[in-house]
C-alpha cells in the first residue's frame, strides 16, 4: 500500500504546480467557510453585547410626572412589594477621551436573566467575589476589548485602577467578556460615587431606571408608567435577520468551495489516468487503488482544511480588526498573537471541509474504481457518456425546478410568517435547478449557434470545439454561475439591508438633539426652544400602551373582536419627519394620509397589519384610560425589527386620549446651526443634568459605523467567493490545456495565425462566461427575493424592501467575463509561447 | 442554633471567601488561603460565654457580629385538620467589620453604600405541595431602620421588602416581642404562596447553652442563641393561589455569631420539637468538628414552663435510620432521637420527604412527626432542617 501511495504521490513531484493548485483549492474553500463562520460568530457576539446595553429584556418603570427617579422611589416600591431593581447609567471619559458607558447595578435585586446578573455571577465564581463587588473599593467589570481605551494592558488588567479624564480612579478592574465594548458595570454605590464626582448627576440618590423581570408587575404602581420589555425599541430582530442572511451566505460559500474542490480533484485524477491504468495492469486491485486514492484525499484534505481554517480566521482578522478582539472574548484569550482557537472550532471546520471533500471526491473515486483496464488509449474514457449525463442533468434540474415551484405555491398558500425551512429549500431548489440546467442549455445554445455560423468556418469550428470542451467546463461554469448569483444575491441583500437600516436610523433619530425634559419644565423648555433661531422644529413624542379590542373593516363588514396588546407611539408630523417616514400602504396619496394623520387618524405598523389583516380605511377600537375609542387607520408603515404591533398618532392626540406624560423632545436644527452651542445654552438656562440631552447625530454615526464594518466584511467575502469560482475555472482550463493545444495545431498548420488562435480561445471562454453571467443575473435577483421576501418574512413576519442595484448587476456581468478571461489568460499565454513545431509534435504524439 | 446558616450563606451566590472565613475558620489558621480576609475577620465581635443578653435590644440586629438570623417555623392545621408547614427566615450577613471610629465621628455613608447583606426565605407546604421563594437586599448599619431590609429591637420589626415580622403591640412601653404579625407573599395567581399570621407568645424566651452562649464545636466556638418556642399561631396561609385559615404552633430562633463552624464541619441536622405534654426539645448535630473528628451534638430540653436544661454532647444520641432521594440527593428523613435524661427514645420522621429548599443556598427543611420508639404512639410534632447533603 505504501508503495502504491508513493507511486500515486510521485505524480505531484513531477507536477508540483498541480499539488499547489489542489491544496490552494482546498485552502480557499475551507478558508471561505471558516472566515464566514468567524465573522458570523463575531457579528452575533457584537450585536448580543450591544443589545444588552438597552436591557431590552426587562420591563421598565417611569414616574408619571416625568420627574427623575430617586433611591427613595426605589425603597418605597420595594417596601410595598413591587419587585423592581435600580439602574444608574451615565458616561465617563477615559484618559484618552473615549466615552465609556457606566452602568451601576444592584446585583441583589436585578432579575437573574439579565446579562448584568450573569456578568456578576461570572465574577463571583472567578477571581472576583460577590462581597468585593458590593463593598469598597468595589469592582469594575468590563470586556477585554474596552481595556485599550483605559490604557491598560490585558496582562495587567486584573485589579488595575485606571485614572479617568476627570482625575477619578475606577474601582479595580475585573474582566467580563460578555459585556459590550466600552461599557463598565459596577455596583450602584460605586457608580453613584463616580457619576456624582464627575458632576454628571446632581446627587448619588438619583437613579436612571427602575427595571423588573418581564411580566413581574401585573400593572403599574400608582404614579408610575410601566413599559413592557417587548415594547421597547430594539434593533434585535433587524440584526437577527442579518444573521440569518449571513448564515445563508456561509452555506452558499460552502457550495462554491465544494465545486472548486471537485474541480481540483478531477484534475488531479485526470492527469494520472495513464498511471492508474498502468497500476491496474500491473495487478493492483481496484479496491486497493481506491483505498490508496481515498487515503491521498484524506491526507491532502487534512492539510488543506487545517490551513484553510487558520487562513479563514486570519482573513477575517485582516478584514475586520474587531474580529480578533471578539473571538478573544468569546473563546478566552489568545487569538491575537498566536492562533489558539477552541477545539470545537477546528473540529467543526475540519468536519465540514472533509465532509465536503468526501462528497466531492466520492464521484472521482467511484469513477476510478470503474476504470477499465482495457480503456487504454481512450483519452476521454469517462467522458463517453456525456450526452447521457446532460440528459440526466436536465431531468434533475427539472425535478429541482418542479420542487421549487411546488414550494413557492405552498408558501403562497401559507399565512405570512410560516415556512422558514421551506423558504431555504426554495432558494436551494432555485440554485440547484439553474446549476443543473446550465450545461444542457449551453449545449443547446452552442448547437444552435454552430448551425447559424455554418458559413463562417472558423467561428463554426470555435463553437464546435466549445461543445467538445463543455463536459470538462460544465462543472466550472456551474461553479461560476452559483458564485455569480450568490454574489449578486447577497450583495443586493446586504445593500438593501444597509439602506433599510440607514432609513430606520434616520426615521428613529430624525432630530439632531434629543431631550428628556422633566415634566414640570416641559412646557417652559418647549416655549424657550420655539424662540431659538437654531431650532427648525420641535418633535415631541409620547408613548403609552393599549389593548386592541376590535377591528371595524372599512368595507362595512362585521367587526372582528380581538384582544391584542399594542404600543401607542406619538410623533410630530412636520417637515422633518413626514418626508422620511416610509409608508407601505395608504388610502389615497401619501399627502392625504399625512393630512388625515394630522387630523387625528392613526397609522399602524406592518406587523399589526399583517397579524390582524388590517388595511387603510379600517377602524380600530382601542382601550384607553378614558374608555374605549375608535380610530381610523390612514396608512400602514414598515417597522423593521419591531416584534410588536404599534399604533402611531400625533403626539397631542396621544397625550390627550391616553393621559400619557410628555415624553422626549426631539430638536431638529436649522441648517448650519451649532448643536453644541444650543445644547450648552439649553442646559444652562434650565439647569438640566448633562445626560438629559443626547446628541443623536453622534448616536447615528456610531451605529452606522458598526454596521458599515460588517457590510464591508460581507462584501470582501463576496469578492473572495468570486475568486474561488475563478480558480475553479482556471483549474478546469489547465486540466485540458495540453490537449487543447494539440487540437489547435492543425488549425495553425492550415494557416491560422497564433494571435488569431489566442483571440479565438479568449472569445470562446469570454462568451461562455457572458452567457453564464446573463443566467446569473435573474437567478441572483431571485435569490435576493427569496432572502428578503420569503425567508425574512417566514422568520420575522416582515419583509425587507427589495432593492435593485444596476451597478451590481453590471459588475456581476463584468466580473464573469473578467474572471473567465483571467482564467483563460494563462493557457493562452502558454499557447502563445509554444513554438508551432511543438504543437505539431504534440498532435503527432 | 441553625448555626448552620453559615454554610448556607457560604454556598454559591454568596460564595465569598469572606463568608467562608467568617463561618468556617475557627481560629483563622495561620496558613489559611484567605490571608487578607482572615485579618478582616478579626474586626468582628466574637460570641463568648458570659456575654450578657439584654432585651428588647437583642431582638434587633447585631451588625458587630458577622452573621445573624430570625428563623421562624410553624406546624399548622387548616379548618379540615389537614397539616400545613411554614418557614420564614431573615438572614443577615455583614459585608465588612464594624467601623472602629466612634459612632459620632463616622462619615455619612454614600448613597447605596452597604455594609449589611440580607437574605429572606419563605416556604409553605401542605401534603405534596411545597412553595419556596427567596429575596435579597442591602442596607447600611448607619441607617438601621431606613433600609430595604433590617431588624429593629423595639418596637420589634424585622423585614426585607414587604416581607415582615413585626409587633402587634401598640403600647411602646410594653414588651413588643410578645405579639407579632408575620406577613409575606410571593407570586401571583396560581403560583401565589405566602401567609399573614398572628403570633402570640405563650411562654418565656429560652436561652440555650450557657446563658445563651451555644457551643458549636469541641474546640469552643459558638453563637449567641435564643428561642421563643411557645408561639400560638393563627391566620391565613396561601398556597397555589388557595387561601387556608390555619392555627398551630410556632418556633422562632434568634442566633448571632461571628465564627461558628470549623472548616471540617460539612453540614448539620437540627430538630425543634413541640411535644404533646408541653415540653419542647431542641437538638442538633454538626457533622464533623466533635471530639476526635466525630460529630458534635448538643440540645436543650425545655419544660412546659420554659425552664431550659442544656444537653451536653453525651446526653443526646441521633441516629439516621432511613433516607429518601430528594432533588437527586440522599437525605435522611427518618431518625432515632434519644435523650436518656428526659426518658425520651423517639422515632422522628418526615411524612413528606419533598421539602427541598431549592434556593440559591439549597437545604432541606420540613415538618416532622415524633413517635415513641417502643409504643409507636405520637409524641409530638416539629421541624427538621438538614444541610450539606
Amino acid at each position: 500500500m505504501a508503495t502504491l501511495l508513493a507511486t500515486l504521490l510521485s505524480h505531484y513531484r513531477r507536477h508540483p504546480g498541480q499539488l499547489v493548485m489542489l491544496l490552494l483549492g482546498l485552502w480557499v474553500a475551507s478558508a471561505l467557510w471558516s472566515g464566514v463562520q468567524a465573522i458570523n460568530a463575531s457579528a452575533r457576539d457584537s450585536y448580543a453585547r450591544a443589545e444588552a446595553l438597552f436591557s431590552t429584556d426587562l420591563d421598565r418603570l417611569e414616574r408619571r410626572d416625568g420627574e427623575a427617579l430617586t433611591r427613595d422611589n426605589y425603597l418605597a416600591l420595594r417596601l410595598s412589594g413591587v419587585p423592581v431593581s435600580p439602574l444608574l447609567e451615565g458616561t465617563l471619559e477615559a484618559a484618552d477621551g473615549t466615552r465609556l458607558t457606566v452602568i451601576g447595578i444592584d446585583p441583589l435585586t436585578l432579575p437573574g436573566s439579565s446579562i448584568f446578573a450573569i456578568a456578576g455571577g461570572t465574577a463571583a465564581t472567578g477571581t472576583g467575589d460577590f462581597t468585593d463587588f458590593l463593598t469598597p473599593p468595589w469592582q469594575t467589570q468590563l470586556a477585554p476589548d474596552s481595556l485599550a481605551a483605559l490604557g491598560v494592558a490585558p496582562r495587567e488588567a486584573q485589579g488595575a485602577t485606571p485614572l479617568l479624564a476627570d482625575g477619578q480612579r475606577l474601582p479595580p478592574l475585573i474582566l467580563a467578556p460578555a459585556l459590550p465594548p466600552d461599557t463598565l458595570v459596577m455596583d450602584i454605590a460605586a457608580a453613584a460615587l463616580l457619576l456624582a464626582g464627575s458632576g454628571q448627576i446632581a446627587s448619588g440618590e438619583q437613579i436612571t431606571r427602575l427595571v423588573a423581570a418581564p411580566g413581574a408587575l401585573a400593572e403599574a404602581p400608582a404614579g408610575f408608567a410601566l413599559t413592557r420589555a417587548e415594547a421597547l425599541a430594539s434593533p434585535g430582530q433587524l440584526t437577527e435577520s442579518f444573521h440569518l442572511n449571513l448564515t445563508a451566505l456561509a452555506l452558499l460559500s460552502l457550495v462554491v468551495g465544494l465545486f472548486i474542490v471537485q474541480a481540483a480533484l478531477g484534475l488531479a485524477l485526470e492527469q494520472r489516468l495513464g498511471m492508474l491504468r498502468t497500476l491496474r495492469a500491473l495487478g493492483v486491485s481496484g479496491r486497493a487503488l481506491v483505498a490508496a486514492l481515498a487515503l491521498e484525499l484524506a491526507l491532502l484534505g487534512l492539510i488543506g482544511a487545517l490551513a484553510g481554517i487558520a487562513g479563514g480566521v486570519w482573513l477575517a482578522r485582516v478584514l475586520l480588526p474587531d474580529v480578533a478582539a471578539t473571538l478573544g472574548s468569546l473563546y478566552g484569550a489568545g487569538v491575537g498573537a498566536e492562533l489558539r482557537l477552541p477545539w470545537h472550532y477546528w473540529a467543526g471546520g475540519l468536519a465540514v471541509t472533509l465532509g465536503g471533500l468526501l462528497l466531492a471526491g466520492s464521484g472521482v473515486l467511484w469513477r476510478a474504481s470503474r476504470l477499465s483496464v482495457l480503456g487504454l488509449g481512450q483519452a476521454r474514457a469517462w467522458r463517453a457518456g456525456f450526452h447521457r449525463q446532460l440528459t440526466a442533468m436536465a431531468a434533475g434540474g427539472g425535478v429541482a425546478a418542479l420542487a421549487g415551484l411546488a414550494l413557492a405555491a405552498w408558501l403562497a398558500s401559507q399565512p405570512p410568517g410560516e415556512g422558514l425551512v421551506a423558504g431555504f429549500a426554495l432558494v436551494g431548489a432555485m440554485l440547484m435547478a439553474s446549476a443543473l440546467w446550465l450545461p444542457p442549455l449551453l449545449g443547446l445554445a452552442l448547437a444552435g449557434l454552430t448551425h447559424l455560423a455554418r458559413r463562417r468556418p472558423l467561428a463554426q469550428w470555435a463553437l464546435a470545439d466549445l461543445q467538445l470542451q463543455l463536459p470538462r467546463l460544465s462543472l466550472a461554469t456551474m461553479a461560476l454561475l452559483i458564485a455569480l448569483s450568490a454574489n449578486l444575491g447577497v450583495s443586493s441583500m446586504v445593500g438593501g439591508f444597509r439602506l433599510t437600516f440607514l432609513e430606520w436610523l434616520d426615521q428613529r433619530l430624525a432630530a439632531e438633539l434629543y431631550l428628556r425634559p422633566p415634566a414640570e419644565q416641559f412646557e417652559a423648555i418647549d416655549a424657550w426652544l420655539a424662540e431659538q433661531p437654531e431650532v427648525a422644529e420641535r418633535l415631541a413624542t409620547a408613548r403609552s400602551d393599549a389593548q386592541l379590542l376590535a377591528v371595524e373593516p372599512g368595507g362595512g363588514e362585521a367587526d372582528t373582536a380581538v384582544q391584542r396588546p399594542v404600543s401607542v407611539y406619538g410623533i410630530t408630523p412636520g417637515a422633518t419627519l413626514t418626508p422620511r417616514w416610509p409608508l407601505a400602504a395608504t388610502q389615497g396619496s401619501r399627502e392625504t394620509a399625512w393630512e388625515a394623520f394630522g387630523r387625528g387618524d392613526i397609522f399602524i405598523n406592518e406587523q399589526l397589519a399583517v397579524a390582524e389583516g388590517i388595511g387603510p380605511g379600517d377602524r380600530l377600537r382601542l382601550s384607553s384610560p378614558r374608555g374605549e375609542i375608535t380610530l381610523a387607520v390612514a396608512a400602514v408603515y414598515p417597522d423593521y425589527g419591531n416584534p410588536r404591533g404599534q399604533v402611531l398618532m400625533a403626539t397631542p392626540y396621544l397625550t390627550e386620549r391616553f393621559a400619557a406624560p410628555p415624553g422626549s423632545l426631539g430638536i431638529a436644527l436649522a441648517p448650519g446651526a451649532d448643536a453644541a452651542a444650543l445644547s450648552a445654552r439649553l442646559l444652562d438656562a434650565f439647569d438640566l443634568p448633562r445626560d438629559s440631552l443626547i446628541d443623536q447625530d453622534g448616536v447615528k454615526r456610531i451605529a452606522t459605523e458598526i454596521f458599515e464594518r460588517t457590510f464591508t466584511i460581507t462584501r470582501a467575502l463576496n469578492a473572495l467567493t468570486l475568486g474561488v469560482a475563478a480558480l475553479a475555472l482556471l483549474a478546469s482550463l489547465l486540466a485540458q490545456a495540453s490537449e487543447r493545444r494539440r487540437r489547435l495545431a492543425p488549425l495553425w498548420a492550415l494557416g491560422v495565425p497564433r494571435a488569431r488562435l489566442a483571440h479565438l480561445q479568449l472569445a470562446q471562454l469570454g462568451g461562455t462566461a457572458l452567457a453564464v453571467g446573463l443566467v446569473a443575473v435573474p437567478l441572483g435577483l431571485a435569490i435576493t427575493w427569496g432572502l428578503v421576501a420569503v425567508i425574512n418574512v417566514a422568520a420575522f413576519g416582515w419583509r425587507l424592501p427589495l432593492h435593485f442595484f444596476p451597478g451590481e448587476i453590471l459588475l456581476t456581468l463584468a466580473t464573469a467575463v473578467g474572471v473567465a478571461l483571467i482564467a483563460a489568460a494563462l493557457p493562452v499565454l502558454r499557447l502563445w509561447r509554444t513554438p508551432p513545431r511543438a504543437l505539431l509534435a504534440e498532435e503527432a504524439a | 442554633m441553625r448555626a448552620l446558616l453559615c454554610d448556607r450563606l457560604a454556598a454559591p451566590l454568596l460564595a465569598s471567601a469572606l463568608l467562608l472565613a467568617g463561618c468556617g475558620e475557627a481560629p483563622p489558621p495561620p496558613s489559611a488561603g484567605f490571608a487578607g480576609l482572615g485579618e478582616s475577620a478579626e474586626g468582628y465581635t466574637q460570641a463568648r460565654p458570659g456575654t450578657p443578653l439584654r432585651f428588647p435590644e437583642d431582638h434587633g440586629a447585631h451588625p458587630d457580629y458577622r452573621i445573624e438570623w430570625w428563623y421562624l417555623t410553624a406546624n399548622l392545621e387548616d379548618d379540615s385538620g389537614e397539616p400545613l408547614g411554614l418557614q420564614w427566615t431573615l438572614f443577615r450577613q455583614a459585608l465588612s467589620p464594624p467601623d472602629e471610629t466612634p459612632p459620632g465621628e463616622r462619615p455619612e455613608p454614600t448613597p447605596w453604600a452597604a455594609d449589611q447583606l440580607w437574605m429572606a426565605h419563605l416556604a409553605v407546604s401542605r401534603g405534596d405541595q411545597h412553595a419556596v421563594a427567596e429575596r435579597f437586599a442591602r442596607s447600611h448599619s448607619a441607617d438601621p431602620a431606613g433600609g430595604q431590609a433590617g431588624a429593629v429591637g423595639h418596637p420589634f420589626r424585622a423585614w426585607l421588602d414587604d416581607w415582615q415580622l413585626a409587633t402587634r403591640v401598640e403600647d411602646p412601653d410594653a414588651d413588643t416581642f410578645e405579639r407579632l404579625t408575620l406577613s409575606a407573599f410571593d407570586g401571583a395567581g396560581e403560583e401565589r404562596a405566602g401567609y399573614r399570621l398572628d403570633l402570640t407568645a405563650e411562654g418565656p424566651l429560652v436561652l440555650h447553652g450557657d446563658e445563651g452562649f451555644s457551643q458549636k464545636s469541641a474546640d469552643g466556638q459558638g453563637s449567641m442563641y435564643v428561642s421563643q418556642p411557645f408561639w400560638r399561631v393563627e391566620g391565613e396561609v396561601v398556597l397555589a393561589g388557595e387561601t387556608h385559615a390555619v392555627s398551630g404552633r410556632g418556633w422562632l430562633d434568634r442566633e448571632w455569631s461571628s465564627q461558628l463552624l470549623g472548616p471540617e464541619q460539612a453540614g448539620w441536622d437540627w430538630f425543634s420539637l413541640h411535644l404533646d405534654d408541653g415540653h419542647r426539645l431542641m437538638a442538633f448535630q454538626l457533622r464533623g468538628g466533635g471530639e476526635a473528628g466525630g460529630d458534635y451534638r448538643a440540645g436543650t430540653w425545655i419544660s412546659p414552663e420554659g425552664e431550659p436544661r442544656a444537653l451536653a454532647p453525651d446526653e443526646l444520641a441521633l441516629t439516621a435510620l432511613d433516607t429518601s432521594i430528594v432533588a437527586g440527593r440522599e437525605v435522611p428523613t427518618r431518625w432515632r432521637l434519644e435523650v436518656p435524661a428526659a426518658e425520651l427514645d423517639l422515632i422522628v420522621e418526615a411524612p413528606h420527604a419533598e421539602r427541598w429548599m431549592d434556593t440559591t443556598v439549597p437545604y432541606w427543611e420540613g415538618e416532622v412527626i415524633a413517635r415513641d420508639r417502643e409504643s409507636d404512639e405520637r409524641r409530638g410534632i416539629g421541624y427538621l432542617e438538614m444541610t450539606g447533603y
